[in-house]
C-alpha cells in the first residue's frame, strides 16, 4: 500500500509532474540535437540542481534520461546523425527508410516501440529489484569487490575498443576516485604533496569534463556539415506494423533490460546488440537490412529503451551504476545524503518506488511528445553546431564552477575535457573511467573490510571466494570476462575446434 | 560494427563507448606519444602510491591505489607495445586529424575564460568568449555573431541565477544591483 502510494507521488504533486514533463521535452531535444548527450546533461544538471529536495532533481533528470534515450532516433533517421550514442544502430535502416520518403513512418514506429520497450524495462525493474535488494542483503565485503571488478571489466570488454584501453580506462578512474585523504586512516593518497589535491577531484568536474567538454571538442571536427530537411507525413503508426513486431520486440527489450542491467553497460551498446540480434533471427525481412529493414529500427529502439530500466536495478539494488547515466544519479543521490543499495531499499522503499512512478510517468511522455511536435522539432536541430559548441562548453564550465564555487574544479574540468578528447580519438572508453571514480570508495572499503576480516591473510580470503556460492561464481564471471579476451581463451579455442575436427 | 572510415564519416566516431575512435590495425598520428604518455603517468602514480603505505599491510590505504596504478601501468604498456608495432595511418596529419588549429584555438579560449573568469566576472568573460567563438567556427558576420552570443547569454543567466540560483563570480559587474532594480520593477508592475 505504501509503495502504491509513493508510486503515485508523482501524479499526486503537481510540480513533480512538471517537472518530469519538461525533462522529458528538453531529452528529446537534448537527446536529438547532435552534440549533446543525455550523459552531458545530466552531468551538468546534477551542479545546477544540488541545492534543489531530491525528488524534484531526480525527477528531472529522469525525464531527461528517458527522453533522450529515444529522442536520438530523431536524427538518426532524419540526417543520418545519430544524435545520442544510443541511436547508432537506428541510423543504418532509419536513414535509408527516411530516404524513401518514410521517415513519419519510420519516426512513428520508432516512437511506439520505445515506449513499449521502456515500459517492459521498468516493469521490470519493479518486479526485479526488490528480489535483488533482499539477495544482496546476503553479499559479503569481498561479493561487492568482485562485482565492481566484474562491472568495470565488463564495460571494457563489452564496448567495440580493446579490453586493454577498458581495463586501463577503468584503473585511471579508480585511481582518480582514491586521490584525496583517506577516509579511514586520513592519510593523503596520490596527492603528491599538493595541498589542492587534499580535498579530492570533484567527480562532477571529471564527469562534466569527460562527457561535456570532451564531446564539445569532439564535434569540432564536423562543425561545417549543413543540415537536411526531410519531409515527414503521417505519423501514428498502424496497429498492425505494431503487432508484426511484437515478437521481436519482446526479445530485444529483454537483451535491453539484461544489458542496461549489468554494471556499467547501457542503452549504447544494448541497441547494438539487439541490432545484431534482430539480423540474426529474422529470416526473411521485407527490406535487407541496412537498406530500411524496420525490424532494424524496431530492436536497437525497444533495447535502448529497456536499457533505461534495467540500469536502475544495480544502481537501486546495489549502489552499483548500470551505465553512465546512472553513475551520475548515484553521484546525485549522494550529494542529496542517500546511499543507494540494499539499505536504501529498505530504510526508504518510498524513493525506489518514486523512481518506478517518474519513469513510467516520463515514458508516457516521451510517448505524447515523440508522436506531436515534429514541425517544432525540425527548426530547433537546425541550429548551426558553430553556436551550439560554444554553448555547450559555457554551460560545462558554469556546471564545474557550480558545485563548489571553484576555479579549481573549472581547471580540473578542463583537464579532463582535454584528456578525454584524446582517449575519444584513440579509442580508449570513458565509460569504464565514470564507473571507476564512483566506485573507487565502494571497491577500497569492501577489500579492506574483506581482508580485515579474514586477518590479513590473502589464503583465507580466497577460501572464502571458493566457498561461498555466490563469491565463487562473481569471481569465474571475472576469469571468464577477462580470459575471453586474451590469447589464452584463442590458444583454448583453437585446440578444441580441433578436437570436433577430428573425431 | 562499423569501421572507422565510416564512424568518421556518420559522426559517431568516439561518440559512444560503442563506437570509439581510431582504427583497428593502425595507428594515428600522436597515438604512440599519447601511450608513452600515460605511461610515464602511470608509473608516477605507482610511484606515488606506492609511498602512502609501502607493502605494510594487505588493508594498508596504499593497498587499493598501488593495485589501480599497478595495472594501469602494466595495460599502458602493453597498450604501447602494441600501437608501436602498428603501421602509421597512411591519409591521416597530426595538425588535421587530431589537433587542427580550431580545436587548439578553442582550447585556449577556455583557458582564458577560466583565467578570466574572477577578476572580469562570468557576464564579460562569457559574453567575450561566446563572440570569440561563435566568430571563429561559424565565419558569419559580426552582427550576427554578436546578436546570437548575447541573446543566449542573457537566456543562460537569467535560467541559471534565478531558476537554478547557481552564483556566479561578479567581477566588475554590479549583479546584485540589477537583480536587485529587476525585482523592484516586477513588484511595482505586480
Amino acid at each position: 500500500m505504501d509503495a502504491l502510494l509513493s508510486f503515485l507521488t508523482v501524479f499526486s504533486q503537481p510540480e513533480l509532474l512538471l517537472l518530469v514533463a519538461i525533462g522529458t521535452f528538453a531529452g528529446v531535444y537534448v537527446g536529438a540535437i547532435p552534440g549533446l548527450s543525455v550523459t552531458m546533461a545530466v552531468s551538468i544538471l546534477i551542479s545546477f540542481t544540488f541545492s534543489w529536495e531530491v525528488y524534484p532533481a531526480i525527477s528531472l533528470m529522469i525525464g531527461i534520461y528517458m527522453g533522450g534515450v529515444y529522442g536520438g532516433s530523431r536524427t538518426a533517421i532524419l540526417l543520418n546523425i545519430p544524435g545520442a550514442p544510443s541511436a547508432i544502430a537506428t541510423a543504418l535502416d532509419g536513414y535509408p527508410m527516411a530516404q524513401r520518403g518514410e521517415a513519419g513512418t519510420a519516426i512513428g514506429v520508432t516512437t511506439v516501440m520505445s515506449f513499449f520497450g521502456g515500459f517492459l524495462g521498468i516493469a521490470f525493474l519493479a518486479a526485479a529489484a526488490p528480489f535483488v535488494s533482499d539477495f544482496a542483503l546476503g553479499f559479503q565485503p569481498r561479493d561487492y569487490l568482485l562485482l565492481a571488478v566484474l562491472g568495470i571489466l565488463l564495460v571494457g570488454s563489452l564496448s567495440t575498443g580493446s579490453l586493454v584501453k577498458g581495463i586501463f580506462a577503468g584503473a585511471l578512474g579508480l585511481a582518480v576516485g582514491a586521490v584525496g585523504m583517506d577516509p579511514l586512516t586520513f592519510t593523503p593518497r596520490l596527492t603528491f604533496d599538493l595541498p589542492l589535491l587534499r580535498g579530492g577531484i570533484s567527480f562532477i568536474a571529471v564527469m562534466i569534463g569527460m562527457f561535456g567538454v570532451s564531446e564539445a571538442l569532439m564535434q569540432l571536427h564536423h562543425v561545417d556539415t549543413p543540415a537536411i530537411k526531410q519531409k515527414i507525413g503521417r505519423i501514428v503508426p498502424s496497429w498492425s506494423t505494431v503487432r508484426k513486431h511484437l515478437p521481436l520486440s519482446l526479445q530485444t527489450s529483454t537483451i535491453g533490460v539484461i544489458i542496461g542491467a549489468l554494471p556499467g553497460t547501457g542503452g549504447d551498446i544494448a541497441a547494438l546488440m539487439a541490432y545484431d540480434h534482430a539480423k540474426r533471427v529474422t529470416k526473411a525481412p521485407k527490406v535487407p537490412f541496412g537498406q530500411g529493414a524496420m525490424e532494424g529500427l524496431v530492436a536497437p529502439e525497444t533495447a535502448n529503451n529497456a536499457a533505461v530500466g534495467g540500469a536502475f536495478i544495480p544502481m537501486m539494488t546495489l549502489g552499483i551504476p548500470g551505465d553512465a547515466v546512472t553513475a551520475i544519479m548515484i553521484g546525485a543521490l549522494f550529494i542529496h545524503g542517500l546511499n543507494p543499495g540494499p539499505m536504501l531499499m529498505i530504510d526508504q522503499p518510498d524513493m525506489f518506488w518514486f523512481i518506478v512512478g517518474a519513469l513510467v510517468t516520463a515514458n508516457c511522455f516521451m510517448l505524447l511528445f515523440g508522436l506531436t511536435g515534429i514541425r517544432l522539432f525540425t527548426k530547433i536541430v537546425e541550429m548551426p553546431r558553430a553556436v551550439l559548441i560554444p554553448l555547450i562548453m559555457l554551460l560545462s564550465i558554469v556546471g564545474a564552477y557550480a558545485v563548489n564555487n571553484s576555479i579549481s574544479d573549472v581547471y580540473w574540468m578542463l583537464g579532463f575535457g582535454v584528456f578525454g578528447y584524446f582517449m575519444r580519438l584513440y579509442g580508449y572508453p570513458l565509460g569504464p573511467v565514470i564507473l571507476g571514480v564512483i566506485l573507487s570508495r565502494l571497491l577500497d572499503e569492501n577489500w579492506r573490510r574483506a581482508i580485515i576480516s579474514e586477518r590479513e591473510d590473502l589464503g583465507r580470503f580466497f577460501e572464502g571466494i571458493v566457498t561461498s556460492p555466490l563469491s565463487l561464481a562473481l569471481f569465474l564471471g571475472v576469469i571468464l570476462v577477462f580470459g575471453s579476451q586474451t590469447p589464452i581463451w584463442t590458444w583454448v579455442k583453437r585446440i578444441l575446434t580441433r578436437r570436433t575436427e577430428q573425431p | 560494427m562499423t569501421d572507422p572510415e565510416t564512424r568518421a564519416n556518420d559522426h559517431t566516431e568516439g561518440l559512444s563507448d560503442a563506437t570509439p575512435g581510431g582504427f583497428a590495425k593502425e595507428r594515428r598520428p600522436g597515438e604512440v606519444a599519447f601511450a608513452v604518455f600515460l605511461v610515464l603517468a602511470s608509473l608516477g602514480l605507482l610511484w606515488n602510491a606506492y609511498g602512502i603505505s609501502g607493502f605494510r599491510a594487505l588493508s594498508g590505504a596504499g593497498s587499493v591505489p598501488m593495485a589501480t596504478t599497478a595495472v594501469m601501468a602494466v595495460t599502458s604498456l602493453l597498450v604501447l607495445i602494441r600501437t608501436a608495432a602498428r603501421p602509421k595511418v597512411a591519409s591521416e596529419t597530426f595538425g588535421r586529424d587530431i589537433l587542427p588549429p580550431t580545436i587548439i584555438f578553442v582550447a585556449l579560449l577556455l583557458v582564458a575564460y577560466g583565467v578570466a573568469l574572477r577578476p572580469l566576472g562570468f557576464l564579460p568573460t562569457s559574453a567575450l568568449f561566446l563572440i570569440a567563438a561563435i566568430k571563429l567556427l561559424s565565419r558569419r558576420s559580426w552582427v550576427f555573431t554578436v546578436t546570437v552570443a548575447l541573446a543566449s547569454l542573457v537566456v543562460i543567466w537569467l535560467v541559471f541565477r534565478i531558476v537554478f540560483t547557481v552564483l556566479m563570480p561578479p567581477g566588475i559587474v554590479p549583479e546584485a544591483e540589477v537583480i536587485q532594480i529587476l525585482r523592484n520593477l516586477t513588484n511595482r508592475g505586480g
